[in-house]
């Protein structure tokens, strides 16, 4: 083990660069935990940084990937599992709830002693380590912004008084109409051309600045076939009010607020103008001292531009959509703070360029304004600032840097603008000559992938590595080829770095809608495709395809299509956020760049007057101060005469006068689609009623207080576990049950694909089962594919077609429907048997008592500090929103599918019996007996024979799949409630601290005897023939069954590609809940993890790949063989 | 190097009227704030003084220095074209000579024997360059004042190799220019309105003129940075305090502190109890 700690101290780059598995390869548990001892001490000890930080993520890596596999071997025995022993402590889970991550690793170290390791031990170690390592890079990053020359003495300003800035003496002078001049910045957004491994993200560059580099062009923006010409697509406008109010307006977002006090300058998600409230902070305007000063925003204005003045700054990004990777909302937040900085005579010029020291100062303070905002993506983000095409590196920290002895590399790095000789401008034009540029329209998060950047690079995984170390020699070609105008070979390497390095460093950069954007570029332009090049964080969103420039019109044309076919067909699986669009754009050889407006000139953008105008025509003219009345008098005169103005009028009366047509059609949709979809408004209304009225809510989907919640006994559990002694000798015992049940024909499979899978996309409202969440054999999957693809191999393996049964709801019925036809099945030897669903519900404005429930006295997550504020200020502003809207009233404002809800999974069986298809199932296959119920994420389940001949042998009506929980495994789990064996779900447990010691996690794998089941509800195979009798056994059933108040996510999308998400409130009565009916016989099943877990974030994909999980279940599917394989 | 000529200057319009303003001394007699000033320059020995005045002011100025006046030489500044430009307007008063320089509207007490002056004309002489005094100032005064950045000169306390000057620098420009080893957070070293400057300042006033427009204004701070890199130029900290008698109460605060550094220091602080006190009791 001595060589671990050669690794994080040596200063030699063959021993820095070694990754943690080299040195771990074999070793035992023992030899682990002993590993695990001695990293944990290290990294108490060490003063360096950067050391500390990997050993953390080395502890990490350790407890979530090699200790489980170790310890897998000789796994716990039921009984001590059952007893608790190795449980997580509540105390070290409300730790790290709270963010108290040291101790929270005391918590659990100290139970590790007492009792040993655990799988769920080692979850929760891994867990606490990962994150004090990314809070420890974030505070040291969070130091050197503050740290910076020229921010400091913002964080020491407390009082108005203190305010040193003046404002700009130009910006006093007033026109003889009384107009004040406007100071106009525009700024071009900035393209990555080389995309060097996401080497710009501080973590990597502050430890390896020798490795980080890019380079990185200015470009003016249009969208194709929108806008006349490219002209830089970000401008940030000031001017002086003779108000004392700050008066902050989104053009594009049409968001404008007169902000009078300086808390609501820090509220930055009250409204959608937290950008422009980071920018005034930023730079210096409110000082990041003022926060929580109590002082006077008025008095703060006084001090700064003369008594009874305002300011009023305006943003505009020519409606060019959010999501593009050329970091439009970075260059917009670089241009307001260059606006504020010249206004305030920080910069030595009020107008035209920038001084490079000025530039560097704009990116510091923009790196600070995204920490505010709690945002924050790489150092190259503000490029646009700087004029042209420019070389930006990491720097090696130096004595008289900040940074020296804390880390390798300084904050801010270099820029190096090319001349030109270094880059003529003739390549530049053949790159502007083969480039097309495009946005996708899907909108991802790319905040996990520069997590995962970050961890792979500090662990220096051997693939990961390797592909980093080609990605930075492939920087030299692309930067020669560039140079030379060599577009073809550069286009050819730009793939090739797509390809090799980037999707092997992050597999997740890449997905199944661009590998069809790119095969069918290559279909149709052959040769003349030269390649593709990603923008930013991950693909989907901005994006590049190079073309022979002969071609490149055609090709605009033609990837707009392409694009369009492409979403046509994945929208249904993958969250996009708005139409695809090709995109004009040019090198821009000025960066960021001022002018003053003055006069009749002084106009702001003119889609501000379509914001401003209503307000004012209901104003009497004579209460408008003289500088409005002037400016609104230019106005009049310049919609008259400039082309730009144009469209101005039309716009203001669509503001005015809303088309009301359009209104009245989608509410009618809605009520359409409610009464096709089996809505019972009557059960509604008492819903509403019930909610206003705090009968129902989320507190009152709580047991009892006094209820006795305790741990299952021995006996309750049957161990199946393969990697057990016990288990494996059970399963084989039944195996060969299982194998004649399965040829026989006996057994189908239900998967329950009705959700709307909120978690997985925030509230997007696709379908979840239609995701192609990853790549598996070769190509990218949906989950459909996926349990498809086993009962295929149970099919090859028995010569048996288990019946498979997807459960849809209003939401998924036509797009699985329409997918699986459009697949063929997915190469199922027989239909795959879609169930309709029956009923829907429709979301309701959740009340203030269940949000604050939800937000206040409920154990959640704490968010890092500027990240809490920013959520705290957001929730504020829901619980606004529910009070405005009306509390428990219909939520309308939103597509229809958005606000119609599906009504939980227990109803998915009854749907069975209620839509006949059970009925017609059993006439087609009478020997049909048993069923494998199993949720959409529960990947790993499927038709193993042991476990079938268990369920067959047992005569239960009811087998339910559980696992040992791990710390992610939040909800409830197998129970003896009151001394009643069942399952619980985890809204319904009276004390957080119950769910924590329950050792099992339901993984709602039900093995169901269809018999059993009906007679259960009072029917039996001739009676399901009987609708009257079925709807009246579901209804009885239902009502002995609890309903749930429950809060979703819902996504509402607006203007360009904007995204807004609302928690809304609806109903659910849950499966699991059957377990509590005495007269239904339940029996329990411990399952092996990969059998058992389930995947419900896209940021669980990287650790599920890692862990062995997705190469299990490539093991257990049999894919269709894609055209062309045999 | 040796200093016998002191210029004032008392042009800008803000500052006309303030060197008129009638204050008590520390001897307890009633001068006017320029003849406080003159008598500050005396004692450092220099007896030779020219006062730059707004054209028609000479004769206020004349009656205002009592019986310093047949020693001041009057100059006009005929274009309110800013401080640089006033001070050149004394060139063919200093010739090749240097000079100490002092803001009409400024008040100094000292902290030390040696009044402000004296401690500045000292210490030029014996360093044999020109020196700025200074004062550490907090941030949110720059907005006030000029502001110099260097490091501590190795031999002396309180005396400061200057690199680099700027006109009242916003916090931002500060914090990248001027940091000071040695001095609290958030506090620069900003002019205290007295410099004894040499001829080379006459030099770069002059060729900024002529390098200017007609009618656009002449600063000081950016001679004084060129001189910062064309020969040695110090900044030094007296003991003493310098008092702005053109802001907002400055004529009381001034009052005040030569008042409470006199001879009538108890009879002003009981008169200032007394008010605190009633000011308290009726509260």
């Amino acid at each position: 083990m001595k060589n671990l700690l050669e690794i994080l101290t040596s200063t030699e780059p063959s021993i820095r660069h070694k990754a943690l598995e080299a040195v771990l390869e074999g070793a035992g548990a023992e030899e682990l935990i002993q590993a695990s001892q001695i990293l944990d001490r290290f990294r108490r000890d060490t003063d360096n940084l950067y050391a500390r930080v990997r050993a953390l993520l080395f502890l990490a890596c350790i407890h979530r990937y090699q200790l489980p596999q170790a310890l897998a071997l000789t796994p716990p025995a039921l009984e001590d599992i059952v007893t608790g022993k190795g449980a997580l402590p509540f105390k070290g889970c409300e730790q790290l709830l709270h963010r108290r991550f040291e101790e929270a690793i005391d918590t659990f170290l100290s139970t590790v002693e007492a009792q040993g390791y655990s799988d769920c031990l080692c979850s929760a170690l891994a867990n606490a380590y990962h994150r004090l390592a990314f809070q420890t890079l974030a505070d040291q990053v969070r130091r050197s912004v503050r740290s910076v020359r020229g921010n400091q003495w913002m964080f020491r300003m407390g009082h108005p008084s203190d305010q040193p800035l003046r404002i700009h003496p130009e910006l006093l002078r007033r026109s003889p109409e009384g107009a004040y001049p406007i100071l106009r910045e525009e700024t071009p957004v900035r393209m990555d051309l080389t995309h060097s491994g996401w080497s710009d993200i501080f973590f990597l560059s502050m430890d390896f600045p020798e490795g980080a580099h890019v380079i990185n062009a200015s470009i003016d923006l249009g969208v194709h076939n929108r806008d006349a010409h490219p002209r830089p697509p970000v401008s940030a406008w000031l001017r002086v009010l003779d108000e004392p109010v700050l008066r902050l307006t989104s053009v594009d977002l049409g968001a404008t607020a007169d902000v009078t006090s300086l808390a609501e300058v820090f509220d930055f998600a009250k409204d959608h103008l937290g950008l422009l409230k980071a920018a005034v902070i930023a730079s210096g305007v409110v000082p990041p001292g003022m926060e929580g000063s109590g002082q006077s925003l008025a008095a703060l204005l006084a001090s700064m531009l003369g008594p009874g003045r305002g300011l009023e700054i305006v943003s505009c990004v020519n409606d060019i959509p959010k999501g593009s990777r050329l970091a439009v909302s970075t260059n917009l937040l670089g241009s307001l703070i260059a606006v504020c900085m010249r206004a305030t005579s920080q910069a030595t010029s009020l107008t035209g360029t920038l001084q490079e020291s000025e530039r560097r100062l704009a990116l510091a303070r923009a790196l600070l304004g995204e920490w505010l905002g709690g945002s924050g993506g790489g150092w190259q983000d503000s490029g646009g600032l700087w004029p042209g095409v420019k070389w930006i590196r990491g720097v090696t920290a130096k004595e008289t840097d900040l940074e020296w002895t804390i880390s390798r590399g300084r904050l801010m790095p270099e820029h190096h603008v090319f001349n030109r000789e270094e880059l003529p401008v003739e390549a530049l034009r053949k790159l502007e000559q083969s480039l097309v540029l495009v946005h996708g329209g899907l909108a991802q998060n790319v905040g996990p992938i520069l997590e995962m950047v970050t961890e792979k690079y500090l662990l220096r995984s051997r693939r990961e590595w390797s592909a980093r170390s080609d990605s930075l020699s492939l920087f030299e070609t692309l930067k020669e080829l560039l140079k030379q105008g060599e577009i073809r070979r550069l286009g050819a390497e730009t793939t090739n770095n797509f390809r090799r390095c980037l999707c092997t460093i992050i597999p997740w950069a890449t997905n199944a809608y661009t590998e069809r954007l790119i095969s069918d570029a290559e279909a149709e332009f052959g040769d003349d495709f030269w390649g593709f090049w990603m923008l930013g964080g991950m693909s989907g969103g901005g994006m590049g395809f190079l073309f022979a420039p002969h071609r490149k019109k055609e090709a605009q044309a033609r990837m707009l299509q392409i694009m369009h076919a492409a979403k046509r067909d994945l929208q249904t699986g993958l969250p996009f956020a708005m139409e695809p669009v090709v995109y004009d754009f040019s090198i821009n050889e000025q960066g960021t760049t001022a002018t003053l407006l003055e006069g009749e000139a002084a106009l702001m953008p003119p889609a501000y007057y379509s914001i401003m105008i209503p307000a004012l025509l209901k104003k009497d003219r004579g209460s408008l101060s003289q500088a409005r009345r002037a400016e609104l008098d230019s106005f009049g005169e310049a919609s008259r005469s400039d082309p730009n103005l144009r469209d101005v009028v039309p716009k203001l009366f669509d503001v005015l006068l809303p088309r009301h047509r359009a209104e009245s059609q989608g509410s009618n949709s809605l009520h359409e689609l409610l009464r096709i979809n089996g809505f019972d408004p009557i059960q509604h209304e008492q819903i509403r009623q019930d909610l206003k009225e705090g009968r129902i809510g989320l507190s009152l989907n709580r047991l009892r207080h006094d209820a006795v919640i305790e741990c299952p006994k021995t006996e309750d559990v049957t161990d199946v576990r393969h990697e057990s002694k016990a288990g494996r000798s059970l399963l084989e015992k039944h195996r060969r049950t299982g194998e004649t049940s399965l040829r026989n024909g006996e057994i189908g499979v239900v998967t329950l694909a009705a959700g709307a899978g909120s978690r997985w996309t925030q509230g997007a409202g696709v379908c979840k089962a239609l995701h192609p969440f990853a790549s598996l054999k070769g190509r990218h999957r949906t989950f459909l594919e996926v349990h498809i693809a086993k009962s295929r191999r149970t099919v090859s393996e028995f010569g048996r077609v288990p019946p498979h049964v997807i459960t849809a709801s209003y939401l998924t019925y036509d797009p699985i429907r329409t997918r699986t036809s459009a697949q063929r099945n997915f190469g199922y030897p027989e239909p795959v048997i879609v169930s309709q669903g029956c009923s829907v519900g429709l979301r309701l404005v959740p009340t203030e008592r269940d949000l604050r429930f939800a937000w206040e006295e409920m154990a959640q997550q704490h968010l890092d500090e500027q990240q809490q504020k920013v959520r705290d200020s957001l929730r504020a502003s829901l619980i606004r929103w529910a009070q405005t809207a009306g509390e428990a009233s219909d939520y309308t404002d939103n597509t229809p599918m958005q606000c119609m809800h599906p009504i939980g999974h227990w109803y998915e069986v009854p749907n069975l019996l209620r839509n006949g298809l059970l009925a017609q199932l059993l006439a087609r296959n009478p020997q049909l007996k048993h069923l494998m119920l199993h949720n959409l994420d529960t990947l790993g389940a499927n038709l193993d024979p042991g476990i079938i001949g268990w369920h067959v042998a047992s005569g239960r009506c009811l087998n339910f799949e559980v696992i040992t929980r791990r710390l992610e495994d939040r909800g409830g789990g197998l129970a003896r409630v009151n001394g009643q064996l069942r399952l619980v779900e985890g809204l319904a447990l009276p004390r957080e601290e119950d769910e924590f010691k329950l050792p099992h996690y339901n993984s709602m794998t039900t093995w169901i005897c269809i018999d059993a089941l009906l007679e259960s509800f009072g029917l039996d195979r001739d009676s399901l023939q009987d609708r009257e009798r079925v709807a009246s056994a579901v209804r009885s059933m239902a009502a002995r069954i609890p309903t749930y108040v429950t809060l979703k996510d819902v996504k509402k999308r607006w203007g360009s590609g904007q995204e807004d998400v609302f928690p809304v409130a609806q109903f659910e009565k849950l499966w699991s809940d059957l377990t509590m009916l005495p007269e239904i016989q339940c029996g329990y099943a411990l399952v092996s993890r990969q059998r058992g877990q389930q995947l419900k974030d896209p940021a669980q994909l990287d650790g599920w790949v890692r862990d062995g999980s997705a190469a299990y279940i490539e093991s257990l599917c049999e894919f269709e063989p894609s055209p062309g394989q045999t | 190097m040796k200093i016998q000529k002191a210029v004032i200057t008392a042009a800008g319009k803000s500052q006309r009227s303030l060197p008129l303003q009638t204050l008590v001394d520390r001897d307890g007699t009633s001068k006017s704030a320029l003849q406080i000033l003159v008598e500050e320059i005396r004692s450092a020995g220099i007896e030779d003084i020219a006062v730059i005045v707004h054209p028609g002011d000479q004769a206020a100025f004349a009656s205002a220095a009592g019986s310093h006046a047949k020693r001041l030489h009057f100059i006009e500044q005929t274009q309110p074209r800013g401080f640089g430009h006033a001070v050149l307007a004394a060139s063919p008063f200093t010739t090749r000579d240097p000079f100490l320089l002092l803001v009409g509207d400024h008040l100094y007490v000292s902290g030390a024997a040696s009044r402000c002056a004296q401690q500045l004309v000292e210490i030029a002489q014996s360093e044999d360059c020109a020196v700025s005094a200074v004062q550490a100032t907090h941030e949110s005064k720059l907005p006030y004042y000029g502001a110099v950045g260097g490091r501590l000169a190795a031999h002396r306390k309180g005396l400061f190799e200057i690199h680099t000057v700027m006109e009242k620098p916003t916090p931002t420009a500060a914090e990248q220019e001027l940091i000071v080893p040695g001095l609290r957070a958030g506090h620069y070293l900003c002019f205290f309105g007295m410099h004894a400057l040499t001829a080379t300042v006459m030099d770069l006033l002059q060729s900024a003129l002529q390098s200017s427009g007609s009618s656009s204004s002449i600063a000081l701070s950016p001679a004084l940075a060129t001189l910062a890199r064309q020969e040695r130029y110090l900044a030094a900290e007296l003991a003493g305090r310098r008092y702005d008698v053109g802001a907002r109460y400055g004529l009381l605060t001034a009052q005040l502190a030569i008042a409470l550094d006199g001879k009538d220091r108890d009879e002003v602080l009981t008169a200032l109890l007394e008010v605190m006190a009633s000011r308290a009791r009726s509260a």
